[in-house]
């Protein structure tokens, strides 16, 4: 059964992957810790790179899933140092994260975190070993309906349990999807959405449309930030670096909780690591913060999310792995990746295409014990990154931004297009969308409609298809469930406990 | 009533629903094979937009805080500079646009004019080294400079 993990480290330990692995270390914590870069841009920004040196699929894909769990690392530099979370899964790291930090104790803040982060990480890279064959298994029972249905269940979580606002994380989605359908429909060859332009007949390109949303739109954002002054408070000295073992084992069931819970959130499709280090925080607060300490620098309130967020982030690979939905926006921008390399994402990838996914997975398992090597005793020089002034990290992302493009299509309309889809973004967030529903829908719309398409015609048009297997009835009720549950939990909430809390 | 930026979105979103509905209702499908066809999914996705920007109007949100004046002007040299870089990437070559952007941004963001010029020279230069040499991708080096290499 776990033939898979050890075809897999046949691929993971040749030198060139091992090489590669820590290099998406490397510079997943470089990125993550960049101010204002955050794991989800840095990944947008080094994605061209993997092309770049014409690696084959499962070396790129190691050098992704390097840089997506290097940066979940770097991201909570900014948020203990400078109490500025790089993205919204590290918002909790910054409630005990900075005060430790303002109490002298950076250091340790960020040792505890590398050993939260690894063990939650090595937790749930051990769930995805387990129970990614199990669930590969009822992959293959899936029809398009039941697809179809899984789509939906994924939508329907990621807007109940994603950002403040879960009206916007729907529209989100919906533009996403929309986005996906510009190009020639693949059942008919009708061109949808081209306006005549013959660069647009393949469709939005992947790299174009990531590079744009993020990289672009960070660059406008940034200049905002950099208008109003309203960051770049004092950096906390980071002091001694190492933490204490003791330290760690006050904080052990705070760390092994987390890193279930952060698991199991991760799994969920479209949920990923803001909901994960929230529900691992408040969960916590509730069991063991007898003394009121949380939120004034409790080393077990800096673990949980830590560990939490690391957790979800190698939980969010086992949907991607064995359904082909991610787990998370980020593990969509990896999903986009496997595309480029025409790998179908999906219940046969996991029997089809043993050595990528076998070689990702013992990947993680090696990139997890670089990462906790790299940022124990070099803690303090990746917080100098943080100290990069603007002027010079906004020219190198606009540089990397325009190389990346530039390289891949060597085509003016492809910048413009990414200029274009950049304002777009910039606009989105200005206007409170987060961009992780946009690029699931713009990943999963293809491949919804396809199974849409593909389940009505077996049934020759018959939309009850949709609603005849056990598994597609259960698919739409978990959507209902996961919709309504939190809907009315609300009320339930307001009814029994009036007023306070 | 005040007009809240939700608001001004949903609009847009209306328009973009019903843009979108009217493209779809005007493909020309000589045939196909499901009974879908590619007219459908679009236009299901038309009315969930609509509806949702419907909603988005009754129940706007905070409007946040939206650039004006200076602050406006900025972003959108920015842009203008960055369609620049686009535009000359190619005819100009990497080396002199790279340069001459990454001046102008670094400005932008507040170095001293002599940062910025030695900052962005070096970023040119650095950056073309790496992206030369260690990763082999070959940047155009501009029409104008051939001519002056003597190259064929």
């Amino acid at each position: 059964m776990f033939d898979f993990l050890i075809q897999g480290f046949g691929v993971a330990l040749t030198p060139l992957n091992l090489g590669l692995a820590f290099l998406g270390a490397l510079l997943g914590t470089l990125f993550g810790a960049l101010p204002g870069i955050g794991p989800i841009n840095g990944i947008a920004i080094l994605m061209p790179l993997a092309y770049t040196l014409g690696l084959p699929a499962e070396s790129a894909l190691i050098l992704l899933a390097g840089i997506y769990t290097g940066s979940e690392y770097g991201g909570r530099m900014s948020s203990i140092l400078l109490n500025v979370p790089g993205d919204a899964g590290a918002v909790m790291t910054t409630l005990d994260g900075h005060p430790l930090a303002k109490k002298g104790l950076a250091g340790p803040a960020l040792g505890l975190s590398a050993v939260s982060s690894f063990i939650g990480a090595t937790v749930a890279i051990v769930g995805l070993t387990l129970f990614a064959p199990l669930l590969a298994v009822v992959a293959v029972k899936f029809g398009p309906a039941e697809f179809f249905a899984l789509m939906i269940f994924a939508f329907a979580s990621m807007s109940a349990m994603m950002g403040k606002d879960p009206l916007k994380t729907l529209i989100g989605a919906v533009l996403g999807v929309l986005i996906s359908t510009v190009g020639v429909d693949s059942g008919t060859g009708v061109l949808r959405f081209t306006f005549d332009m013959p660069e647009l007949y393949d469709g939005i390109d992947f790299v174009v449309m990531i590079i744009g949303l993020f990289a672009v739109s960070e660059i406008l954002l940034m200049l905002e930030h950099a208008f109003r002054h309203d960051q770049d408070g004092e950096m906390a000295p980071v002091g001694r670096v190492m933490v204490k073992l003791s330290e760690v084992m006050f904080c052990k069931w705070a760390i092994l909780r987390s890193s279930v819970i952060g698991f199991v959130i991760g799994v969920l499709p479209g949920t990923g690591a803001s909901v994960a280090s929230a529900v691992a925080y408040t969960t916590e607060k509730r069991i063991s913060d007898r003394d009121n300490t949380f939120g004034t620098g409790d080393m077990r309130g800096l673990a949980a999310p830590e560990a939490a967020n690391n957790a979800s982030a190698a939980g969010s690979f086992v949907p991607m792995l064995t359904l082909g939905i991610p787990g998370s926006g980020t593990t969509a921008i990896l999903l986009g990746a496997l595309m480029l390399y025409n790998i179908n994402p999906g219940p046969m990838m996991f029997r089809e295409q043993p050595v990528v996914v076998g070689g990702l997975i013992a990947s993680l398992y090696i990139g997890n014990v670089m990462l906790l090597l790299l940022n124990l005793p070099l803690a303090g020089v990746f917080a100098r990154v943080l100290q990069v002034p603007r002027w010079i990290l906004v020219p190198s992302v606009a540089i990397l931004a325009f190389v990346g493009v530039y390289q891949l299509h060597s085509d003016l309309m492809a910048i413009y297009l990414m200029l274009v889809i950049g304002v777009f973004g910039y606009l989105l967030r200005k206007f409170g969308f987060s961009l992780a529903p946009v690029v699931l829908g713009f990943v999963l719309g293809g491949l919804m409609e396809e199974n849409l398409r593909r389940a009505l015609s077996i049934s020759g048009g018959d939309v009850a298809i949709l609603f005849q297997s056990g598994l597609s009835i259960g698919l739409w009720i978990a959507a209902a469930l996961v919709v309504l549950v939190p809907m009315f939990a609300g009320k339930l909430k307001a009814k029994f406990l009036p007023a306070g809390k | 009533m005040k007009l809240a930026a939700d608001r001004v979105l949903s609009l847009l979103l209306l328009g973009l629903a019903a843009f979108v509905a009217v493209q779809a209702w005007q493909l020309q499908v000589p045939f196909s094979y499901d009974p879908l066809g590619p007219k459908a999914v679009p236009l299901m996705l038309a009315g969930l937009l609509a509806i949702l920007a419907v909603v988005l109007f009754v129940r706007p949100g905070a409007s946040g805080e939206w650039p004006t004046g200076a602050l406006l002007l900025r972003l959108v040299f920015t842009m203008a500079v960055l369609g620049f870089y686009a535009a000359l990437f190619i005819n100009l070559g990497f080396l002199v646009t790279t340069a001459l952007v990454s001046i102008v941004i670094a400005w932008l963001f507040g170095a001293t004019p002599l940062k910025a010029v030695v900052g962005g020279l070096l970023l040119a230069l650095g950056s073309y080294l790496l992206f030369t040499y260690g990763l082999g991708i070959s940047l155009p080096t501009g029409s104008w400079i051939e001519p002056l290499l003597g190259s064929d």
